[in-house]
């Protein structure tokens, strides 16, 4: 990526990106809740980890199977990548995934914001 | 399960979670788990944390989570779905002859397995309809006679009442007549009459048996003594719809009763589903009234169904019930036993006392038939894939050469079958659906082609058994070949694979030569029992019921009829003549053995009978019905009657008939007024003017047609508001052996269709024999091999194997055709040229097969064949 000229390429991604956004792709809300916690823990997301934020932030329960479907899921889509991480004596000596937000899974939850906001922008009086 | 080791998360846990998870995912996930378990160890305790995790466990058990099956084989396995199918559809479209051999044997084979499965499943589906069903039962009663068993259906009439009030088992006993007893029974409303069949029932019946009523209350339709229940089309012919029909009075008469009935309620027209079809039902308490002081224990002139409770033992009830009249009636020979209601139609027969059959014989008969049918197109498929085998050994060779392992050409060949019955099975469904009319009308039903689960999952079956029976022995021959050898070309076929082969054919043939012996058999028994001697002419002889003026005026109305120019004479009778009516057990003589039974049948007669029947005196004279005396005093025994009485020199001599003395003045020639299933039983005559249900007529032969005119016009002048309803003699006797008749026209088609195939099959393997030694015919001819040499050479081979064939069938068929042929009392001799000649036949439509083949092959110009090389 260095070797190339980085706005270019992010100009590129962003009108990809916006093809891609009117057509098909949209994110559910729990999509965009999981995005939002690994985003929120910046290279430390991993199962448990998001787990553990959501339930503390937002107060709501969440199993490892549905969040784990939303997980790969979401890496079909692009949005976010993982790699897994180096062994430790705890949980039995297994692994962890970590998750990252990747710069489409960025631009996507940016244009969903952008989006919520314009609606609510657009409510003539909030009272 | 360690609990004093609480860091520990339950194991078995984590290996049913490592069992069904992408093998990609495993190891994050179950670190997140033992994680969280952890985790919640410390703040929830250690129960309540393994409780959540066998709950995260199961809520991982997700589509995206679970492992793919087989893993990435699954994939590769759709390809060579794939691929196998464009191999068979290529190989169809190659060998185009073998391919429409296969579909057509197929194709016909399943039709007839698919029409014998609706028959079948409509014979057993008969009766069953009832809601009843399971606990809804018929009285029999076994009469025991001179050591024998007889199994009657006919009861007394007080049984059924005397059942439901003494045995605490029986919900609900009726009582009711068959309606065969009165045949058509004419009902008039106003001026209008119209002639139907009814019957006599309990007041219970509609909430016995599940006829839906259109109008009225099952409860209390039959309550009343003046009230009858007809059916829809009865309802709509009287009064022109059946809410017309209910509270109108009408009139029912029959021989000297008549009495005005209250139509209460309309039933919808009995389903062809039932065995039992009439189209009006009277209130029982009218036929007691009838019967009178005869509603004793030793008359039998009812019938009685019973409704168990629910689970009651039936064998330990049967037990029970046995003496039930012989502990009431003193003398009495019978023994009760109760048969399934629905039982009637398929296991209709008794030998002393014992089930023995009856249409269920058929039923199997054809189930067999359909199995064999399937079998022989079967083999067809069998024999023409391993014989165009050497067609197809490059490409078994190269694909073992290239990995595929056995199994996987097992499957290939199996999906190849599969696939072809599946097209089979598609057309069959077409051509059964075209030609179910006809089949209707052959079988005297109402079957309809509707696709219900049953019907779907039935074919299922048969493609998927058919497919992997046809299918199995090219599967395993074929891909059993050793691909060094068969890609260097020797391919040898193995003597077994040749006995194998050889065999099928044989067994092929000798499965169509029985049934060309069953069929011609079964013909045969037919014609014989339609021209056989019975005893009494039946040709000529024309049959109407005596009723209105007729019945008031009887004597005179005989002489009139007598008087018209071609009518030869005429006489009444109570007896249908061609199948069994009254019989009674009341006759005594000097020297009778006071407790051996004795069963007679009874004829009361008027007129002429037995010269209008054409019937031989032996000994003695006909009744003269002027002569006063010879009523009710006077009797006629048959032959066999005077034999089983030991009565010699029996004219003039006197037995005892119900306490009265009656004196013989006649023997009578035995002559068939049974079924030619039973042995000819003791018979007598009497002449008596009370029951005399139908008046028989003799035409003079030629004249018919002007005669018949004479008659009806006479008739309806002389009994205003009746038609004259007749029908001939011999048309009631063929009608009596519908059943077999129809039996037989169907296994001619079914015997037609096996044969066929098993033809197909020949004509393929003849074809491809021609195929393979086309150069050595050419060599052979170019040696100056004549014509006829060479259709011998290649037909000497199919010859043996269909003789084999004629062999083996012979004791088969002699085996199979002997037991039916047993069922009746009169039979034909079972000939050797019925054997010989179905065998001729086999031979004969295999030559013609083969022939023309071969023919085609050795005339073929050797240049031709031997110009490649």
């Amino acid at each position: 990526m260095q070797l190339f000229n980085l706005e270019a390429v992010s100009i590129i991604t962003t009108f990809k990106v916006n093809i891609k956004i009117m057509g098909k792709h949209h994110l559910g809300e729990f999509e965009e809740i999981v995005m939002l916690t690994v985003a929120i823990l910046h290279g430390e997301a991993y199962g448990v980890a998001i787990i553990e934020e959501m339930e503390t932030r937002l107060n709501r329960s969440v199993s490892i199977g549905s969040l784990q479907t939303v997980l790969k899921r979401l890496e079909t889509k692009g949005y976010l990548e993982s790699e897994m991480g180096e062994a430790t004596k705890m949980r039995g000596g297994k692994r962890k995934r970590y998750f990252k937000v990747t710069n489409l899974g960025k631009e996507v939850l940016r244009q969903s914001k952008d989006q919520r906001l314009g609606l609510w922008d657009a409510i003539p009086d909030l009272a | 399960m360690k609990l004093n080791n609480p860091i520990t998360p339950p194991q078995f846990l984590i290996r049913l979670f490592r069992l069904f998870c992408d093998p990609r995912m495993v190891e994050d996930i179950e670190g997140d788990l033992v994680e969280r378990f952890e985790i919640r160890v410390n703040k929830k305790g250690h129960r309540k944390a393994r409780w959540l995790m066998a709950k995260d466990v199961l809520q991982l058990f997700r589509p995206g989570i679970i492992r793919a099956f087989k893993g990435t084989q699954k994939l590769n396995y759709y390809d060579m779905f794939k691929h196998n199918l464009l191999i068979s559809l290529r190989s169809f479209a190659r060998h185009k002859n073998a391919f429409f051999i296969n579909l057509t044997g197929l194709t016909s084979g399943l039709a007839c397995a698919l029409f014998i499965y609706l028959w079948v499943s409509d014979e057993k589906s008969m009766d069953k309809f009832h809601t009843l069903d399971g606990q809804l039962y018929q009285v029999m009663l076994n009469h025991e006679e001179s050591g024998l068993l007889r199994t009657e259906e006919w009861t007394q009439i007080l049984l059924a009442e005397t059942l439901e009030a003494e045995v605490p088992e029986i919900k609900v006993g009726l009582p009711g007549t068959p309606k065969e007893w009165f045949g058509q029974m004419p009902l008039t409303y106003e001026e209008k009459t119209i002639k139907a069949e009814g019957k006599f029932v309990g007041k219970e019946y509609f909430n016995v048996f599940s006829y839906p009523l259109i109008h009225g209350n099952r409860d209390q339709v039959l309550t009343k003594k003046e009230s009858i229940v007809v059916s829809e089309s009865l309802a709509v012919n009287l009064f022109g719809s059946t809410e017309a029909a209910v509270g109108k009075t009408i009139d029912w008469s029959l021989l000297n009763f008549s009495q005005n009935y209250l139509i209460t309620g309309v039933f919808a027209d009995v389903p062809a589903q039932s065995t039992d079809q009439f189209d009006f039902v009277m209130s029982f308490d009218v036929f007691k009234g009838m019967v009178g002081d005869g509603a004793h224990w030793g008359n039998y002139n009812a019938v009685a169904w019973v409704v168990l409770e629910e689970n009651t033992d039936v064998t330990a009830l049967n037990a029970k019930l046995g003496p039930f009249v012989k502990e009431r009636a003193n003398g009495s020979n019978v023994n009760v036993f109760l048969r399934p209601y629905s039982d009637k139609y398929l296991y209709g027969k008794y030998e002393n006392g014992v089930q023995s059959g009856g249409r269920i014989e058929y039923v199997r008969l054809f189930s067999i038939i359909a199995v064999f049918i399937l079998l022989i197109a079967s083999i067809n498929f069998m024999n023409l894939s391993t014989a165009k085998a050497t067609r197809r050994t490059k490409e078994i060779g190269v694909k073992k050469a290239i990995g595929a392992r056995r199994a996987h050409l097992i499957f290939q060949y199996l999906e190849e079958s599969l696939l072809l019955t599946t097209f089979s099975a598609l057309l069959a469904i077409g051509l059964v659906w075209l030609l179910l009319p006809q089949f209707n009308n052959l079988t005297d039903k109402h079957i309809a082609l509707s696709f219900d689960q049953n019907l779907i999952s039935v074919i299922v079956t048969i493609i998927i058994t058919t497919g992997l029976v046809a299918g199995s022995y090219p599967a395993l021959y074929l891909s059993g070949f050793k691909p060094v050898e068969i890609l260097k070309g020797r391919i040898r076929s193995s003597v077994g694979e040749l006995w194998a082969r050889k065999g099928l054919v044989v067994f092929q043939f000798a499965l169509s030569v029985t049934l060309i012996v069953g069929v011609v058999v079964v013909y045969k028994q037919i014609e014989y029992v339609q021209t056989t001697n019975l005893g009494y002419e039946k040709d000529n002889v024309l049959m109407f019921k005596n009723e209105g003026k007729v019945n008031a005026n009887l004597r005179s109305f005989m002489t009139r009829v007598e008087n018209i120019p071609g009518i030869l004479s005429v006489a009444a009778t109570s007896h249908p003549i061609v199948s069994e009516g009254g019989f009674t057990t009341g006759v005594s003589w000097q020297g009778k053995e006071p407790d051996v039974e004795v069963r007679f049948s009874n004829m009361t007669v008027g007129g002429k009978f037995i010269e209008t029947l054409g019937m031989e005196l032996l000994e003695g004279r006909d009744f003269d019905p002027n002569k006063e005396t010879d009523y009710g005093a006077k009797i006629i025994f048959n032959e066999t009657a005077i034999k089983t009485m030991g009565i010699e020199d029996p004219v003039g001599k006197s037995v005892s008939l119900w306490g009265n003395k009656v004196q013989i003045i006649g023997v009578v020639k035995d002559f068939h007024a049974q079924s030619l299933h039973e042995v000819i039983s003791p018979l007598f005559i009497r002449l008596n003017e009370e029951f005399l249900t139908d008046m028989v007529v003799r035409m003079a032969a030629g004249q018919e047609k002007e005669v018949l005119d004479r008659l009806t016009s006479f008739y309806t002048s002389y009994n205003e508001g009746f038609t004259f309803d007749y029908r001939f003699l011999d048309q009631d006797y063929a009608s009596q052996y519908a059943a077999e008749q129809r039996i037989s026209v169907i296994s001619r088609f079914f015997a037609g269709a096996a044969i066929i195939i098993s033809c197909l099959g020949l004509f393929g393997l003849a074809a491809f024999t021609a195929e393979r030694k086309g150069k050595e015919i050419g060599i052979r001819k170019a040696l100056g091999a004549t014509t006829g040499s060479i259709v011998q050479l290649l037909s000497g081979e199919f010859n043996r194997m269909v003789g084999l064939s004629i062999i083996i069938a012979m004791p088969v068929s002699y085996y199979l055709i002997k037991s039916w042929l047993d069922g009746f009392a009169y039979k034909i001799d079972l000939n050797i040229w019925y054997f010989v000649g179905a065998g001729m036949a086999a031979l004969f439509i295999a030559w013609l097969t083969v022939g023309l083949q071969t023919l085609k092959a050795a005339r073929i110009n050797p240049s031709k064949s031997l110009r490649n090389e």
